[in-house]
């Protein structure tokens, strides 16, 4: 049994067009434990749907190794491919003509499992999946999101060990897109099974990954746990509001304590400063300062930054280097 | 709210959603990795594809019923105008009932032969369009098994179709023929291996040039010929696909010879010559699906 679920060393792809060699992917590597749920993010064209696609074989890289459970998907991709399905087209990797009972059993059936054995968790599935009032409906009478369910649902009858979800809430409303959210939400806290999900929609990573890992320009920019890296681009800021303006010597003395303070005025005659702090203890001193010349402190708020900011910080350091 | 307030909210930390839960508990086989229900490898694991590609087709064929009706009234009406043909032009000879006979097998054969060549690459070409074609490929036996295996599947109903259709033209023409099934079945499978051979080439080229559907006009009329052609007068034209099983079902069907009576080495060379013929298609195939991987377009439409 291998200690990854997932493993990829030094993966590139490069196709040869009429302009030249393109690199879609240039050396990418991580591994992933099992049981994990690691978000991929990136840019259009940054190299993750390449990289999934290689992931399940539908794409032979240039070079580099790829192991699913331990088996090397390209030397032995039978071995592989038992272990690893995939949502790479959202709503179109389903059949429309069929119903969602009848796209279960034959993506079951497709995958070698006798249908009769799984019909018990096919149902289970589309109990799940909030399916079972439109199971013997053509699923091209469904909406998209039940569409979008159902595709995961028919990666998931495949019983396979690691779930690939590329773009999984790409073009569902806000509400459906929620809703799916806690259905990944509570397929990733099972801890079983490995799940590895593209997305533009950095709050569905931020809200289900445990890990993420940036691509920028066909390379991991960063590949770290989701918290530790808003912890990591945390400013420390704190936004004060106070009641007057702020005066001359009241900015002069902040700035003689804070590395970097910002100060404007509000149209309602009150004042609004930005201050950055390393050490969180230094607020007192904020407040002390500023109730030394006798500001009136509407209301104190600590600014973070969400996993979107923290993208963009890295890509465009990606981009600078 | 005004500008300033608009910016102020942006600038609030993000709560982190809070998601809904499902409808029902989440069952342990959603949670649950690795494999509960054992697939089926070998014949067993075979059987469970063929059974899985024959369900869908079925399905389809009740669902959209209509176009099923379309198809079989079409293709009944083309063989109607070509009996039509034959009878307006040929009627007064003494030898029409043998030609006939000659016409409706031909016809048959070529109906099955149009199929068995079309079929792959109009499969895979719907698969890649619907964007269920990366799902195929991503099946455990390889996406060149999971079209033979729905051939094979294929096979059988498309026979089952032919010997409806071939007892409405018998019907029409009033020239009953020797319906020998345990004759039949081996000599149609032999004969359709060779032609499947030339569809999976074909299908493998629709994998990296996407558009093929122009081949099929062509070889409409290279089936014909291959039907058609004068074996007892040039021999070595039973090296061709097609050509020497057609003469084989004839002899079934026109002459009412059976299986048995066949000369074995006839049989034989038959199977030789379907099994090379397939053979060399499959391998165009792989090479053309590995072309298709290399480049990234095996999901491309």
């Amino acid at each position: 049994m291998s200690e990854y679920a997932l493993e990829v060393r030094d993966l590139r792809k490069e196709y040869r067009t009429r302009r030249g060699l393109v690199r879609a992917v240039d050396g990418v590597s991580f591994a992933v434990r099992p049981g994990e749920v690691v978000g991929l993010l990136g840019a259009n064209g940054a190299g993750k749907t390449t990289t999934l696609k290689c992931l399940c074989t539908l794409i032979r890289p240039t070079s580099g190794t790829l192991r699913v459970m331990g088996q090397d998907a390209m030397a032995h991709p039978h071995r592989a491919l038992p272990r690893i399905a995939a949502v790479l087209e959202g709503n179109r990797n389903i059949y429309w003509q069929l119903s969602p009972r009848e796209n279960l059993e034959f993506f079951a059936g497709i995958q070698g499992l006798p249908v009769r054995a799984v019909r018990p968790q096919i149902h289970a599935l589309l109990d799940f999946f909030r399916l079972d009032a439109k199971s013997d409906t053509p699923a091209r009478m469904l909406s998209r999101g039940m569409q979008q369910k159902l595709a995961i649902a028919c990666a998931l009858v495949k019983q396979t060990d690691v779930v690939l979800l590329d773009e999984p809430t790409l073009g569902l409303d806000v509400q459906t897109s929620f809703e799916l959210r806690g259905i990944l939400r509570q397929i990733a806290s099972g801890g079983e099974r490995t799940v590895m999900l593209s997305s533009h929609d950095l709050a569905v990573v931020q809200a289900l990954c445990d890990r993420v890992i940036i691509i920028h320009a066909g390379r991991v920019v960063t590949d770290e746990r989701v918290g530790t890296l808003l912890e990591l681009f945390r400013p420390r800021g704190y936004r004060v509001r106070l009641d007057g303006a702020l005066k001359e010597p009241q900015r002069r003395r902040l700035e003689a304590l804070f590395p970097a303070v910002t100060a404007r005025a509000e149209a309602d005659g009150g004042s609004t400063v930005d201050v950055e702090m390393h050490e969180p203890q230094t607020m007192y001193d904020l407040v002390d300062a500023l109730r030394q010349d006798g500001a009136a402190v509407r209301s104190v708020e600590r600014r973070s930054r969400s996993l979107e900011e923290v993208f963009l910080s890295l890509t465009e350091q990606g981009l600078a280097a | 709210m005004n500008t300033m307030d608009a910016g102020a909210a942006l600038q609030r930390p993000i709560a982190a959603p809070q998601l809904p839960a499902p409808a029902a508990a989440v069952p342990a086989y959603v949670l649950a990795a690795g494999t509960r229900v054992q697939p089926r490898t070998g014949v067993a694991g075979a059987l469970s594809v063929m059974g899985a590609m024959l369900r869908m087709s079925v399905i389809e064929a009740k669902r959209y019923y209509f176009n099923s009706l379309v198809r079989l009234v079409s293709l009944y009406a083309f063989f109607f105008v070509v009996f039509m043909g034959a009878w307006t032009t040929m009627g007064d000879n003494p030898t029409f009932g043998a030609s006939l006979s000659g016409i409706v097998v031909g016809l048959m054969v070529w109906m099955l032969a149009m199929r068995a060549y079309s079929d792959h690459s109009n499969r895979l070409n719907m698969e890649a369009t619907q964007g269920t074609l990366e799902q195929l490929a991503m099946s455990p036996i390889g996406l060149a098994r999971v079209l033979v295996y729905n051939m094979a599947a294929m096979m059988f109903a498309q026979m089952g179709f032919m010997f409806v259709f071939l007892v409405l033209m018998m019907a029409t023409t009033r020239q009953w023929l020797h319906l020998d099934v345990l004759s039949l079945v081996p000599l149609l499978i032999l004969t359709m291996l060779g032609v499947h051979g030339m569809g999976m080439a074909m299908g493998g080229l629709a994998l990296v040039f996407k558009r093929v559907a122009a081949t099929v006009g062509i070889f409409q009329y290279v089936f014909l010929m291959l039907i058609a052609v004068p074996i007892d007068k040039v021999p070595v034209l039973k090296f061709l696909p097609l050509s020497w099983g057609a003469l084989l079902i004839r002899r079934v069907m026109v002459d009412g010879t059976s299986i048995l009576r066949l000369p074995p080495g006839d049989v034989l060379f038959l199977a030789a010559n379907s099994l090379a013929y397939f053979a060399v298609g499959m391998l165009i195939f792989k090479m053309c699906e590995r072309a298709a991987r290399n480049r990234g377009m095996l999901g491309h439409y």
